[in-house]
């Protein structure tokens, strides 16, 4: 009976299961949330009104950019940190230390998020924190808008910089020994060396693990919701949050998903460079 | 380009005077690193295993100066954690168990076949860890409240199948292309079908692999939180949200309590992850594990 299918029949077959999950749990929910945002409906009434571009009018006009902003700031910093942190200790590691280390430095990126978020409230604890014991100050880090922000963004930044050595690391292994030692026998210093040789063969895995990273940060949630709840005074309130909080706390369904919309608008962007970058 | 031999340079010197000074440099970026990166490991461990009443002082001793088990104690008799381990336990098995089962077809039919829309649909695949959570979860709620999944199992099993579609499917695919397509045509020339060869010649064949799949879907599972927060009742959650409610809502939190219990989710992740290493740099160039 099989034989009857053709190979491409076939195919299509295996791939059901897996498309159906796609289309119920990732393509209808998009759909359905971009149209979400041209009505007025509420997540606790039935019924709903359709408004036309109202909800992305009063977003325009007021609270989308203290998001963008915020949400910039964030991914900004915890993709640049990261990377820099990643690229340093994938380089160092790759200078012959035993391979063992690489295991060691996994344990930030391996533990669950929400562990990530409790071991640093813990640490920033504005009473008892270590933090504030080893610098003998009180302050109320998760309490101020300047330093909650950079908190959060240590913390993201200290979990993810394992996965951007990883990467980098994967990158470097493959960049051929002889292209080093040829440019040091020509009198090359180990900067020079590094500008010459190590940044442009890195230059491809790099550039995708930046933007990886950049994009995951761009639509981050768990750390901001567990640390900051996006205070204080909205001042960690990023999209993910601010979408989540309008849904599910304000129950205003039209409104959320219309930032939603816009997010995804800017999110597009991102991913038609990831796509460009996977493929080449 | 880069670098062309030159005579007037003795070939020697330059490679072993660079070596000491620059292995230094490397110990010391690793010390500067690692302290970041390891001392709030280290924390975490120290704040689980120290009495109430020597974590609540300041400023805390660095170097722990009494020991006590009591904060795995009272988790262990904790009934609702208990009811919480059991949801993760259930949901992140049944999890890597169906993801295996759909990541496996999906990368058969993306490896050994080739059809009109098979490059389209392997982009969007993996494209689609990229759309975000928080904005489909507004609209899920509603899907799966019309369809009575609200609340369940279901719910988040199916949810976080489809979130590790991508990886699985790539890393797997992977696999299968390493394969010989030659075994497939004598199994076809046997008289094997199609599902058999299937069955009986490349699942077995990619066995580690889907070990490794099944691993990463458990992981994905296992650390979700705004999902288990949103789509379950109470006594569905799982641990992450089930600790985020357990501890964080009271006025004085019980850190060392939850330091304990960090300690205690984290342990199979982290055994996971030692029996993954060698699949790590693979499958995290295809996609990721983490959202």
């Amino acid at each position: 009976m099989n034989r009857r299918l053709t190979d491409g029949q076939f195919a299509w077959l295996l791939m059901v299961p897996g498309l159906a999950l796609f289309l119920a749990i990732i393509a209808y929910p998009l759909v359905s949330a971009l149209v979400t945002g041209f009505f007025e409906q509420s997540l606790v009434r039935p019924g709903r009104a359709f408004v036309g571009l109202a909800n992305y009018a009063d977003l325009l006009g007021g609270d989308f950019w203290p998001v963008l902003r915020n949400t910039l700031v964030f991914t900004l910093g915890a993709t640049i940190a990261p990377f820099v942190i990643g690229y340093a200790l994938a380089l160092a590691l790759n200078a012959g230390l035993p391979g063992w280390l690489r295991g060691v430095f996994l344990f930030p990126w391996v533990i669950p998020g929400v562990v990530v978020s409790f071991l640093w409230l813990w640490i920033f604890n504005a009473n008892y924190g270590v933090l504030n014991g080893l610098l003998g100050t009180h302050v109320s880090w998760l309490g101020d808008p300047t330093t909650a922000m950079i908190a959060v963004i240590v913390t993201k930044t200290w979990a993810s910089f394992p996965w951007m050595m990883v990467m980098l690391l994967a990158g470097l292994q493959t960049m051929p020994k002889e292209l080093h030692e040829a440019a040091s026998v020509d009198g090359a210093g180990a900067i020079r060396r590094f500008r010459s040789v190590t940044v442009p063969h890195m230059r491809a895995i790099a550039g995708i693990a930046f933007l990886l990273e950049f994009i995951w940060n761009f639509q981050h949630f768990d750390t901001i919701y567990v640390l900051t709840g996006g205070g204080p005074a909205g001042a960690t309130k990023t999209f993910a949050v601010a979408v989540y909080d309008t849904a599910f706390k304000g129950f205003d369904l039209g409104h959320a998903t219309a930032l939603g919309g816009l997010w995804m608008l800017l999110l597009l962007v991102l991913m038609a460079f990831y796509l460009r970058k996977e493929n080449a | 380009m880069t670098a062309t031999l030159s005579r007037s340079v003795p070939i020697a010197r330059a490679p072993r005077r660079r070596r000491p000074r620059s292995r230094a440099a490397a110990w010391a970026a690793v010390a500067v690193i690692g302290f970041f990166g390891l001392a709030p490991i280290y924390w975490l461990v120290v704040t689980a295993f120290t009495p109430d009443e020597r974590a609540f002082t300041f400023p805390p001793s660095l170097v722990p100066t009494e020991i006590t088990f009591d904060h795995f104690a009272r988790l262990a008799q904790n009934e609702q954690l208990f009811g919480y381990l059991v949801n993760s336990v259930v949901v992140s098995v049944v999890t890597a168990f169906l993801s295996v089962l759909v990541s496996a077809y999906m990368a058969y039919a993306f490896s050994k076949f080739r059809y009109r829309g098979r490059k389209s649909l392997m982009h969007l695949v993996l494209a689609s860890q990229l759309f975000p959570q928080a904005l489909l979860l507004v609209t899920l709620y509603a899907v799966f409240s019309a369809s009575g999944l609200l609340g369940s199992y279901g719910a988040l099993i199916l949810s976080f199948t489809t979130f590790t579609l991508p990886l699985c499917v790539w890393m797997l695919k992977g696999i299968f292309d390493t394969v010989p397509s030659t075994l497939m045509e004598a199994a076809a020339i046997d008289g094997a079908s199609r599902w058999r060869t299937l069955h009986q010649i490349a699942l077995p064949l990619a066995a580690p692999g889907l070990v490794a799949a099944g691993l990463f879907a458990f992981v994905r599972a296992w650390n979700d939180f705004i999902f288990a927060l949103t789509l379950t009742d109470p006594d569905r959650q799982t641990l992450p949200p089930g600790l985020v409610h357990t501890y964080l809502g009271e006025f004085q939190t019980a850190w060392p309590d939850l330091m304990a219990a960090s300690f205690v989710v984290s342990l199979p992740v982290i055994a996971a992850f030692m029996f993954l290493q060698r699949y790590l740099v693979g499958g995290l160039t295809a996609g990721a594990v983490k959202g």
